[in-house]
């Protein structure tokens, strides 16, 4: 079976969770109102962050694979550039939102509220980043390079698979886009974390905040890399992807959870041990009120995969692997959560007057937004996945793929 | 316990050459001594039916004990034996003990392996070790064959039939 058949019950069960997505954000639209709907947008702006950001890290992770003349992964190659298909939904959602905040449809950052920003002084100090135009500007130019990008590699990679074996013309050629890729999505990936994420608190900032965010973004695209290659291993797809395969991808996802804890402890111990008023904020707001959230992040993201990864023969069991991958994801999710919603929080009470409002946990509503996200996700993987064969026969480093052996 | 060994060895130029030797060997039921080369040969361990290391298991026990050294120490240096305000902050301030506790973890994890790397394969100061031919440590792959286990005649009728560089006998200290 070298080409993905997108089932009508698979396709039946993700349209169901795109519409249980779209459902949960009708709901919070009218019924969790706040006169300024933060719920309603600040989920999409979560979610979207959250999904997006896994999409680019896929085709960062191919980029830096094919510069660094990476053989192992050819065989689930496929597998990664239908990933970073979520690019473009994710794209629109992107724009939306930046439409919105342009046009003020929502009220997600204090720093677009003109009457709020010109009489603070941080925040107008700031003025010349944080802005609509700039908002605007970064979310069309970045996000469309990076589906630029993503074309580019895409159509060279489908060229290469009608052309003849043998032929690495096609693989130069993408070469030369993959690192070109590498210091773009750098630079322009920070740049978006700044303003999608970091802003939502206009009055603090963190120079470790992009590292850390797009660490997240590393460990659930694997995560959900793993779950989704389990997925279609047990319906007869990939078998050329062997145990120790499988074993480097649970390796990559062992890495970047510790990578990420030491952004976060890095973070977290600086502004800890500095005692900065305008710094410590952020963990204030964290630790006091939603403490519960605060910690099993850490338990998710970190305790878990580095104890339940740590020995080879977890990372070689599909369910050990793949229950702490499910564990992770949910980890990085409820990360980048933690990073919004509170924050967003705090912003509409400050706009509106309200009182501010807690939820030490997110409620099943949601995680029903996260499920339409999710979903929606993987529609557009597996149609992605579906149009090319599974295998790309003419690549160079195939053959050093199938013989992986460590 | 015999001090000495009767050795027939063969040396070989490639460690292909060193692979498949080992796999007709095996093959042919023959009793291998031992296999030296200068880097770990690929496929070479589970042919040889060897098993997997476990020390990193006693790796990780040390590393635990790094762990709880560095940070039961600090908390009873800092909270009982010599209490001091560092920055304004708690006795006991759990984030600052992280990174030596960290580095603890590390060190003792990987003097613990080392150390139990040279015990294990019995090297350390002052014990010597016989050396089957020098150049193993270099360039060369050689294949052993013990006089006692293994026929002269058929070991060295063996090694001719692989790829084989050199044959060589010799009496070493076991």
């Amino acid at each position: 079976m070298n080409r993905f058949e997108f089932s009508g019950k698979l396709k039946t069960t993700l349209l169901i969770g795109i519409v249980i997505g779209i459902v949960s954000l009708v709901l919070e639209y009218f019924v969790y109102s706040d006169g300024v709907h933060s719920m309603f947008w600040g989920d999409i702006l979560l979610n979207n962050a959250y999904f997006i950001g896994m999409a680019l890290m896929a085709l960062f992770v191919m980029s830096a694979f094919i510069t660094a003349w990476t053989g192992w992964y050819t065989v689930f190659k496929r597998l990664l550039e239908a990933f970073n298909a979520y690019l473009i939904p994710g794209a629109v959602i992107m724009l939306i939102l930046a439409l919105g905040n342009y046009f003020g449809w929502h009220h997600l950052y204090l720093w677009a509220d003109s009457n709020f920003a010109e009489h603070d002084e941080v925040i107008s100090g700031k003025s010349g980043f944080l802005n609509k135009n700039m908002y605007l500007l970064a979310t069309v130019v970045f996000v469309g390079l990076w589906l630029l990008w993503r074309y580019k590699i895409r159509t060279l990679s489908l060229k290469e698979d009608a052309g003849v074996k043998g032929d690495y013309s096609y693989h130069r050629t993408m070469r030369n886009w993959a690192a070109t890729f590498l210091p773009l999505a750098g630079y322009t990936s920070a740049i978006m974390i700044w303003l999608w994420l970091m802003s939502v608190e206009p009055h603090w900032y963190s120079t470790m905040y992009a590292w850390y965010t797009s660490s997240s973004w590393f460990a659930g695209s694997w995560s959900l890399l793993i779950l989704v290659m389990i997925y279609l291993k047990s319906k007869g797809y990939f078998d050329k992807v062997t145990k120790e395969h499988i074993h480097d991808m649970g390796k990559y996802l062992f890495a970047f959870s510790i990578f990420w804890a030491y952004l976060f402890f890095d973070q977290y111990m600086l502004i800890w041990f500095g005692n900065v008023g305008e710094e410590t904020t952020h963990f204030k707001l964290q630790q006091t009120e939603y403490p519960f959230l605060f910690f099993s992040v850490l338990v998710l993201n970190f305790i878990v995969p580095f104890l339940g990864l740590m020995i080879n023969t977890a990372k070689k069991s599909y369910w050990i692997l793949g229950s702490v991958a499910v564990l992770t994801f949910l980890g990085h999710w409820l990360d980048i959560y933690l990073q919004v919603k509170p924050y967003v929080a705090e912003a509409t009470a400050e706009l509106t007057g309200q009182q501010h409002h807690v939820f030490p946990f997110p409620n099943i509503v949601e995680f029903g937004v996260m499920i339409g996200f999710l979903s929606l996700f993987l529609f557009v993987t597996f149609k992605c996945l579906s149009k090319a064969n599974l295998v790309p026969e003419n690549d160079p480093y195939l053959e050093e793929s199938l013989h992986h052996h460590v | 316990m015999k001090k000495r060994k009767d050795v027939v060895y063969g040396i070989y130029n490639d460690e292909h050459d060193l692979l498949n030797a080992v796999r007709s060997a095996k093959d042919k039921g023959l009793e291998i001594m031992d296999v030296y080369s200068p880097f770990p040969v690929h496929g070479l361990d589970p042919l040889l039916g060897l098993k997997e290391s476990r020390l990193h298991i006693a790796g990780f026990f040390y590393g635990m004990i790094g762990t709880l050294t560095a940070f039961l120490g600090m908390t009873w240096i800092f909270t009982k034996d010599w209490p001091i305000i560092f920055g304004g902050k708690p006795y006991w301030a759990v984030p600052s003990f992280i990174p030596i506790t960290f580095e603890l973890t590390v060190l003792f994890s990987a003097i613990g392996m080392t150390i139990s790397f040279y015990v294990v394969s019995g090297m350390g100061f002052g014990v010597d070790n016989f050396v089957l031919d020098e150049r193993i440590s270099d360039d060369k792959f050689c294949l052993a064959f013990d006089k006692e286990e293994v026929e002269v005649s058929d070991a060295k009728e063996f090694l001719e039939s692989t790829n084989v560089e050199e044959i060589h006998e010799k009496v070493v200290k076991a």
